[in-house]
């Protein structure tokens, strides 16, 4: 079955966000929920790498994105570190709709929405990419 | 401080056992900004017909990412530049979780190595699997 969204959308960034500040409290409690003890990050000045999934689209992005059948799952994500994040960044996101596609399975027919998010630092240099792949049933 | 003389195919990543507790998991859900039922409250979870809450997918990224970072060291030398999940099955919390690695390339001209990460339930039952690329200082 032909999925049917505008072909359009795919690579068209709806939204850049405003920067956010990473803040050296922030870094350690996220550290604290991992139970993260290496002292490179849980001092806070440079955030684990896991920190740049944290980063949020506006709550107007996901207007823009289609949605097929039921609610959808966080199926996984690839994330390429290019650059440390550290306290006193400012990070803005900019996001797109990279991929749209469907499987089928044992337990049925999926669609994924694959969302590439790439975050840049207040010296316009790029810091990650991460590819969300959210899952519906259809 | 580790180098890629270290890094043999084969060579294993943890296992690394921890418990993540429901109070553990509303804390990251909360300095995340994911403070969505599913990932706070049982009775919230269980009206989305899941069996009660479930660790964000985030979370899970991150406790693979320390498995790497802890393996890689305080001392530097290295740096995970990817890191891909793909999340399986829903990861509950007031379990112990097992978290394991497996390098499975080793690439000299690049002094990267790849490593097989995924993270196990009580019953040795495959939640989250993912692959880390780690490179090596020249």
């Amino acid at each position: 079955m032909a999925l049917n969204y505008d072909p359009n959308l795919i690579g068209k960034v709806f939204e850049t966000t405003d920067a956010v500040e990473v803040k050296a409290e922030r870094v350690q409690s996220f550290c604290e929920t991992l139970g993260e003890t290496n002292p490179l990050y849980a001092e806070g000045k440079v955030a684990p790498p896991a920190y740049a999934v944290t980063f949020r689209n506006g709550r107007h992005f996901f207007q823009h994105v289609p949605r097929f059948g039921r609610a959808g799952f966080d199926a996984g994500k690839d994330v390429e570190f290019v650059r440390p994040i550290r306290a006193g960044d400012k990070i803005t996101l900019s996001s797109h709709v990279k991929e749209i596609y469907e499987k089928t399975g044992r337990t049925g027919t999926m669609v994924f929405v694959v969302v590439r998010s790439t975050l840049i630092n207040q010296d316009g240099q790029e810091v990650a990419h991460i590819d969300h792949r959210f899952m519906s049933r259809t | 401080m580790k180098t890629f003389a270290d890094v043999h195919i084969g060579d294993t990543l943890g296992p690394v056992h921890q418990f993540v507790s429901k109070d553990q998991c509303r804390k990251y859900a909360n300095s995340a900004g994911l403070p969505a039922a599913r990932f706070t409250d049982d009775d919230g979870a269980r009206k989305e017909g899941l069996p009660g809450m479930i660790l964000p997918g985030n979370m899970s990224l991150g406790l693979l990412s320390k498995l790497v970072t802890d393996w890689i060291g305080a001392d530097g030398g290295a740096r995970m530049i990817r890191l891909s999940t793909t999340y399986r099955v829903p990861v509950q919390p007031d379990h112990t979780l097992t978290l394991q690695g497996f390098i499975t390339h080793a690439t000299e001209a690049e002094r990267t190595a790849e490593i097989d990460v995924w993270i196990e339930n009580e019953e040795a039952e495959r939640l989250v699997t993912g692959t880390a690329t780690v490179q090596f200082d020249r």
